[in-house]
């Protein structure tokens, strides 16, 4: 994608992410679930940028768990846990290597689409307040910039 | 190249006194005479001597590594039960001489001490269960990492061994379908049951080994095995800190090791299934190291003779309980927990039934008098038992003083039994004959499917052919029914390769066999609709057991989101 200045644009920014897990009775939970995997089909992913990647994603983290806590968020892409990769894995071992018993601490690393809004900053005033334009497949949108 | 570890050698030094005691086909520890159960002993070590050159010879003589894994493992069978025997001659001996030397023996000796009745003990149904963990998947790639194992277990100077299994990946637990029995253990025995384990595949380039192997072992022996030896002859023989499984030579050959062992003694005995902790012997870095889960389960039972066996009978008079009070002369047969009163001694054997049965157990008290006034049978033996609330109370007459001391004998000795035994007397265990044991089946090499291909262009070309046909041809029509049974799950652990891809199929293939195809990355699925969320059934696989490992499923429809 090319970029006007001032143009706000999605960043991969890593993030790690420690989520310390919560014992519910027998299990110790997370607090989030997961989709993706070398062995699903990617196209079905909502959250992907390129419909196939077979990586896996956070599809939804409850309210007040830990991950939440921990600063995980919906549509994070899990690149390790402790570790081990995740991008080349199944569901099923995805799964397992995030629900170890053994493990009460996972340390994750992230990758997150993110706005970069630090460009805006260090515009002239004049151009700041102009209208940004993202470009996309189908021809190119005019967006409202942020004020 | 092959590393001689600390463990010595089995083998007898050329021109060692123990080597001549072999070779003259005999092994005497003194030139005292034997009493007759020494003779006996004599006569098992001969014959272990002679399985164990014809083991020698037969390891010699095999090509296959399996055949080599079975005779080494009779070889260390036959080794160890030498030893045992070869200790407990050592063990008798000793006592002999120390008794000889010692106190004189007199008519009235010392008052010999009660001891408990003999039993069988049986131990079947053992299972292993392990513990396979993802990385076993990934860690060789097409290739079947296999061992083979096998249990030894030890009573005293018993020892048996069950057969020779091998162990794969694919299963979960290690099964054997022995039946083992030892036939004269008392209740304070121990039962030292251990796994041992080696690698099927060559540890090292050693082909060609097992004749030089076979020559050291009947010819040789080390200074650090000798004293092993040495050491096992003055221990007891079965003593439980050391293995029962000698060493193996370090030369060529399949070489085993002591994966986990457990002692079981009569708490374990149950007339069921029971677990029971595993302790773990080799660590990791062994070759033959197992994924053990750390349990072994197996029904052990105990009978104790007491209960199979009738250990008095003779004629009584009994009174029935209840009117009239008469005397009924009767044939009494004390077996097990139970008095039986038949009308005469010839109905034991035609299998009739007792005309009562008076049960004896743990609770039962038994009083033993002489009674001046009762005319003919003054011996009077009373047996009674509670019920509940009630207590029932038999009264027996004996037919002489040296009749009713003999029947308190035999009821003194159940007691102690009873008291010894503990739960084997409540009921009598079953124990099934073990059934003869069948010759080792040698287990064709469950090679991956990569081995068993074989390339023929034509068939490439007519599964090209199909591909093709399909990719151009119609959508998908629905599968017919019964294809439903090829459907493979579609989260599949293993390793499985993301790049192949089978075409989906409309139709059956009509190869002979249905062997998978596997395309390059770059191959580009078959176009579906998206949002097609129904499931195509896979290539069906007419191997299924081998589909383990394979992935021929077309491609993934779901996006299965789970909770963590």
């Amino acid at each position: 994608m090319f970029l006007w200045p001032g143009q706000p644009f999605l960043l991969s920014v890593q993030q790690r992410v420690e989520i310390h897990k919560l014992r519910q009775g027998e299990n110790l939970i997370l607090g989030f679930s997961i989709g993706g995997g070398i062995d699903q089909d990617p196209s079905q992913n909502p959250f992907s940028e390129d419909k196939t990647d077979k990586g896996i994603y956070v599809t939804r983290v409850s309210e007040g768990g830990p991950a939440e806590i921990a600063g995980l968020q919906i549509g994070d892409k899990i690149m390790q846990v402790n570790g081990w990769d995740m991008t080349m894995v199944t569901h099923d071992q995805a799964r397992k290597r995030l629900t170890k018993r053994s493990e009460e601490v996972v340390r994750l690393l992230v990758t997150r689409q993110s706005l970069d809004t630090t460009s805006m900053l260090c515009l002239p005033p004049i151009l700041a307040s102009a209208h940004c334009w993202v470009p996309n497949s189908e021809g190119q949108e005019r967006i409202p910039g942020p004020a | 190249m092959f590393s001689r570890n600390h463990r010595s050698r089995v083998t007898v030094a050329r021109g060692s006194a123990l080597e001549m005691e072999f070779k003259r086909g005999r092994f005497r520890l003194s030139l005292l005479c034997d009493p007759p159960e020494d003779t006996e002993l004599q006569r098992k070590l001969d014959h272990e001597i002679r399985m164990r050159e014809g083991a020698c010879k037969l390891l010699a003589a095999c090509s296959q590594r399996e055949q080599a894994l079975e005779a080494t493992k009779s070889l260390l069978v036959c080794n160890s039960r030498i030893l045992n025997y070869m200790g407990e001659l050592q063990r008798r001996k000793e006592a002999q001489v120390l008794k000889k030397t010692g106190r004189r023996p007199s008519d009235s000796g010392p008052p010999t001490e009660r001891s408990p009745c003999r039993g069988q003990i049986c131990i079947s149904d053992l299972r292993i269960p392990l513990m396979w963990k993802d990385t076993e998947y990934f860690k060789n790639k097409g290739d079947l990492h296999r061992w083979a194992v096998f249990l030894l277990l030890q009573i005293g100077e018993h020892i048996q061994d069950t057969e020779m299994i091998l162990v794969d990946r694919t299963l979960t637990d290690i099964s054997f379908q022995n039946n083992v029995l030892f036939a004269e253990a008392g209740p304070d025995f121990e039962l030292r049951l251990e796994l041992y384990g080696a690698c099927v595949e060559e540890e090292g380039a050693l082909a060609g080994a097992p004749k030089r192997l076979a020559t050291k072992l009947s010819s040789s022996l080390g200074r650090s095995s000798g004293r092993r030896v040495r050491a096992s002859l003055e221990t007891a023989g079965g003593s439980g800190s050391s293995p029962i499984l000698l060493p193996t030579p370090a030369v060529g050959g399949p070489r085993y090791h002591l994966l986990a062992h457990t002692t079981l003694t009569l708490a374990a005995v149950q007339d069921g299934f029971r677990t029971h902790d595993l302790t773990l012997a080799t660590p990791e870095e062994n070759p033959a190291w197992l994924p053990l889960y750390g349990s072994v389960c197996c029904r052990l039972v105990a009978q104790p003779l007491c209960m199979i066996q009738p250990t008095a009978s003779g004629t009584l008079r009994v009174q029935q309980a209840g009117e009239p009070r008469d005397w009924v002369q009767v044939h009494g047969v004390l077996k097990g927990t139970n008095l039986f009163c038949y009308r005469q001694p010839e109905d034991t054997d035609a299998g009739d039934e007792p005309l009562f049965t008076i049960a004896i157990n743990k609770e039962t008290q038994v009083r033993a008098g002489e009674l001046d006034q009762a005319a003919g049978w003054p011996f009077t033996l009373s047996i009674s038992n509670r019920y509940g609330e009630e207590e029932v109370t038999h009264a027996l007459q004996a037919e002489s003083r040296g009749a009713l001391q003999s029947w308190m004998e035999a009821l003194w000795q159940l007691f102690f039994d009873m008291s010894q035994w503990k739960q084997c007397c409540d009921e009598i265990m079953k124990i099934e004959t073990p059934a003869p044991r069948k010759p080792p089946q040698v287990l064709a090499k469950q090679g991956s499917l990569y081995h068993e291909m074989a390339i023929e262009p034509l068939d490439d070309i007519a599964a090209v052919t199909d591909i093709l046909a399909q990719r151009e041809g119609a959508r998908l029509e629905t599968p017919p029914p019964w294809l439903a049974v090829f459907t493979d799950q579609p989260a599949l652990p293993g390793p499985c390769s993301p790049a192949s891809v089978a075409p989906a199929p409309a139709r059956i293939h009509s190869l002979p066999w249905g062997r998978p195809r596997t395309f390059s990355l770059d191959a580009v699925p078959p176009d579906h609709s998206p949002g097609a969320s129904r499931l195509v059934a896979p290539l069906p696989l007419q191997r299924s057991p081998r589909s383990r490992g394979l992935c021929s499923k077309g491609p993934p429809h779901t996006w299965l989101q789970s909770p963590v």
